[in-house]
């Protein structure tokens, strides 16, 4: 029972980081309609600038929240430059996501570039500390990133249904040509959009950091179950993102240290998951069917 | 319907439905340029060093996958970032009867493709409810997730080691598993990487050719159709679900074929050239070939081909990494500029060229057509 | 100086031109419609005034040159634009369609505003809280106009609303429309196949045809015109 509960608190550390991601992806989903394949390299990239900042000696909450600005910056210029011009995800799909894939590589190879190949190691944002629950060594570090998890989730969720600024998100994200016609300032709200995604992202990257080390490759993973996540979820529901990361990481985490064949395909009992939650239900457990009238 | 406020069809993105182009066997630009390219690809190996062919011959299994995928993603729309785990099958596939049953070169293809054939089609069947950006996520879980699937059966698949593909032979009288060879036949007189050469040409030529003549049938306008506006396919008698089911199946059957070859040529498959990366790259390579034309993928694999081993070992080693950087940026580019690849382009420069033409003759002869 | 001044008025799509050098003005308070076939270019001359598309021309709104400005820069100038097929945003309620549309604006007379439409539209404030897309699209229309009319504009730009309506709920929408302007003194930029509806609902009138200006006139003189009568008005 007691290691049961180690897996399960291990998992659900790890889900809040995945949720943490997810969230970026609905942001971005929500905002612009289309999928960042490339969310994960973005947050790996920012989470090397928190990492510059605190070795260059910041403490590393201000180096966090250095990270995220700097994130923000990035996020927003990447959508201007990058994904802008493209065009229209609904009419562009395909285009969309080769511009998406491209930054992938593309900030995969910067980070390499600017940070070299060394692993690096970032320190744990809620020290190394633990505490018991019910029998079991929980670490603070792990019960802290379910709480950051849950303050992140309540602010997008007011700043998205009760804002007058998330009113823009939404309906620029449902019909961003009337919005324009209403005087919705469609490009700011866009670039604010990608910007708090990418800001996300370097929290998310922060609290990854401590138990993998920091190199190029830190969030290629942690992006698919992140993806696995808001499939679950629903690509459009923050409390779906939460739900959906924080079971992906139970999943898992648990499931292949009770079921041997899954042993070293940790990612299998989640796709199984998400192929019969799109089969049965595509909008996953709390999005929304989208309205369509033929 | 007012149509003033529809913006011009046939505009160059990658699904976008391209404007109808002359048949090309009536066109002698293309078939000058057709032809071209055939002397050139016939020719090479007795240009080319062996080290080269064999550089030039590792780029074909590519090709071929890149035209599977190309099949499913640009022709019918589904989109596919998994298709490094067909590749992968398709290639393990082949290792297992070779090593097994000592099966010849193309049976062992013919094998690999039916059984790629069949896992197209067994993810074809719940692709069918699951489109677009879903499945490009389901297709990328899938490509994340084939390496941990070998590594979990690694006694059969060997892991990251993986499998050599070996053939018994005859050595200093014992029978040892040494890897498998190309030898060429005497009455050729070829070198044996030159015989490998023609070998994988003549099964990219066979795959070519059939997806051709697909894409030119009945049911290769019915595929298009489906990309281009599913309900009104079905509408118009179009089955749907068995098009989409055997594009799938036909699809994941070429990328098989390539991982066929990859093994044949590579002599030994293991995890770690099937990666995520390895989906991705075919990707690009449909991309930037051009994802609606047939020699799209082969002009995209060509252009892989030559960025993994022309242009990126003779960067300097501080630039190595950035490698990746190089192809990202320019997928951007090519997506801001032309969506449509290098076959667009093509497309547009001899569209420009035939418009030019037919300007010249409506100028020079006023009293042939033309309206009032 | 009249509201809106438009002249020399040129648009296209791509190598496509499909306006060649409209002029026709409105005044404050005024409605005006300019009536077409498919295909002439009315929908193309409302989206070339309020900034959707580019355009050549000079246009000047309350006497001041407006031309190449964004849409949201006209609507806080005063123009509302309620597009073809009403552009009603889907995936949000009834209610936040209205709150969208008075983005531009701050207070809290906001809600006093939103209240009032309901009671204008009752369908409107029986179905707050449904999503937009779900409604019928004769209610799309009414929300459509009342989204436009929360920011209080000037001058209401209307494409063809009764595109793809019953009979029946168009009149309705007309009527509605006419007592609007004639309640709040908006002027009302109106394009409209419906030759019959629009020439009741407008004073005064200009024919479009293949993206030029062949007629203009009040309504009362091109109702009594021949060719305007078979063209249009089928009798």
């Amino acid at each position: 029972m007691e290691r049961f509960l180690n897996f399960l608190f291990i998992g659900l550390g790890n889900g809040a980081i995945y949720a943490m991601l997810g969230l970026g992806l609905v942001v971005i989903y929500r905002s612009t309609g289309l999928l960042n394949f490339a969310q994960g390299e973005m947050a790996m990239f920012t989470t090397f600038i928190v990492w510059s900042l605190s070795d260059a000696g910041l403490p590393l909450w201000l180096a966090l929240i250095g990270g995220m600005a700097a994130g923000f910056v990035i996020g927003a210029v990447v959508h201007q430059v990058i994904v802008r011009p493209v065009g229209d995800p609904h009419q562009k799909p395909l285009a969309v996501v080769i511009v998406t894939i491209g930054m992938f590589l593309g900030f995969n190879a910067l980070a390499k570039l600017i940070w070299g190949n060394e692993q690096q190691s970032l320190g744990n944002l809620f020290g190394r500390g633990e505490i018991d629950i019910l029998g079991t060594a929980v670490a603070w570090q792990k019960l802290g990133a379910l709480l950051i998890l849950a303050i992140e989730a309540i602010i997008f969720w007011v700043i998205f249904q009760r804002t007058k600024i998330g009113l823009a998100m939404r309906s620029v994200a449902s019909n961003p040509e009337s919005s324009a016609l209403c005087g919705v300032p469609v490009t700011r709200i866009l670039m604010i959009g990608w910007g708090l995604a990418a800001a996300l992202g370097a929290v998310g990257g922060t609290f990854t950091a401590p138990t993998s080390a920091v190199d190029a490759n830190l969030m290629q993973l942690p992006l698919i179950f992140a993806f696995a996540a808001i499939t679950l979820g629903g690509f459009d529901s923050f409390v779906g993102a939460v739900v959906g990361g924080l079971l992906i990481g139970i999943l898992t985490d648990v499931v292949p240290r009770y079921v041997d064949i899954f042993e070293k395909m940790p990612l299998a009992p989640a796709f199984l998951l998400i192929l019969v939650v799109l089969l049965v239900r595509p909008e996953g457990i709390f999005g929304q069917k989208k309205v369509t009238r033929v | 319907m007012s149509t003033a406020s529809e913006p011009i069809a046939g505009t160059s993105a990658p699904l976008a439905p391209q404007p109808p182009v002359a048949k090309a066997g009536r066109n002698w630009l293309s078939i000058g340029t057709f032809g071209v390219f055939a002397i050139i690809l016939i020719v090479l190996p007795q240009v080319l060093n062996a080290f080269w062919t064999g550089r030039v011959t590792g780029w074909i299994p590519i090709a071929i996958a890149a035209l599977g995928l190309n099949l499913l993603t640009g022709y019918n729309g589904q989109i596919s970032v998994g298709h490094g785990a067909l590749y992968g099958l398709g290639a393990y596939a082949t290792a297992l009867v070779i090593n097994e049953w000592a099966w010849s070169f193309p049976l062992a293809i013919v094998f690999s493709a039916i059984v790629c054939f069949g896992a197209g089609v067994l993810i074809g069947l719940p692709a069918l409810r699951i489109k677009g950006l879903y499945l490009a996520l389901v297709t990328l879980a899938v490509a994340t997730l084939f390496p941990q699937v070998l590594e979990q059966f690694s006694d059969t698949t060997g892991g990251s080691t993986g499998l050599g593909v070996t053939s018994p032979e005859l050595y200093r009288g014992r029978i040892r598993d040494r890897s498998i060879k190309f030898e060429a036949p005497e009455w050729t007189g070829l070198a044996s990487d030159q015989w490998r050469y023609y070998f994988f040409l003549v099964v990219a030529a066979i795959c070519f050719l059939l997806v051709r003549n697909i894409v030119n049938s009945r049911a290769g306008r019915s595929i298009i159709a489906i990309r281009d506006n599913e309900t009104a396919a079905e509408v118009s008698g179009v089955n749907v679900a068995r098009a989409k089911v055997f594009t799938f199946g036909l699809s994941s059957a070429l990328a098989g074929v390539g991982g066929s070859l990859l093994a044949l040529y590579l002599a030994r498959v293991s995890s770690g050239s099937f990666t995520l990366t390895t989906s991705l790259y075919f990707l690009v390579a449909v991309v930037i070939g051009g994802a609606q034309s047939i020699a799209g993928p082969a002009i995209g694999a060509v252009f892989i081909g030559v960025f993994n081993d022309v242009i990126t070992p003779d960067l300097p080693e501080a630039w190595k990494p950035a490698s990746p950087l190089i192809l990202g940026a320019l997928l951007i580019i090519l997506m801001l500029v032309a969506p449509g690849g290098v076959a667009g382009l093509i497309r547009q420069f001899t569209g420009r060229m035939r418009t030019r033409k037919l300007v010249n003759s409506a100028i020079n002869n006023p009293s042939s057509g033309g309206t009032t | 100086m009249a509201l809106l001044e438009v002249s020399g008025l040129t648009a296209g799509y791509g190598i496509v031109q499909v306006l060649f050098g409209l002029e026709f003005t409105v005044d404050a308070g005024e409605a005006v419609v300019i009536l077409g076939a498919n295909g002439a270019g009315k929908t193309t001359t409302l989206r070339a005034v309020s900034g959707m598309i580019s355009g050549g021309g000079a246009v000047s709104f309350d006497c001041k040159q407006v031309q190449g400005s964004r849409p949201e820069q006209l609507l806080r100038a005063g123009i509302a634009h309620v597009p073809q097929g009403r552009g009603t945003i889907t995936d949000l309620t009834v209610d936040e369609n209205l709150r969208v549309g008075a983005y531009s604006r701050s207070g809290s007379d906001v809600e006093a505003d939103i209240e009032r439409w309901y009671d204008v539209f009752p369908r409107l404030g029986e179905r707050k809280t449904q999503h937009a897309g779900s409604m019928s699209g004769g209610e799309q229309q009414m929300l459509a106009i009342a989204r436009a009319f929360m920011s209080r504009p000037r001058l209401v730009l209307l494409d063809e609303p009764s595109l793809g309506l019953a009979p029946l709920v168009t009149r309705e929408v007309f009527d509605r429309v006419a007592e609007l302007v004639r309640e709040t003194g908006t002027a009302v930029l109106l394009v409209e196949q419906n030759a019959n509806l629009a020439l009741a609902f407008a004073s005064r009138a200009y024919v479009l045809e293949a993206g030029r200006i062949v007629n203009a006139g009040t309504s009362q003189e091109l109702r009594g015109d021949e060719s305007i009568r078979k063209a249009y008005l089928g009798s």
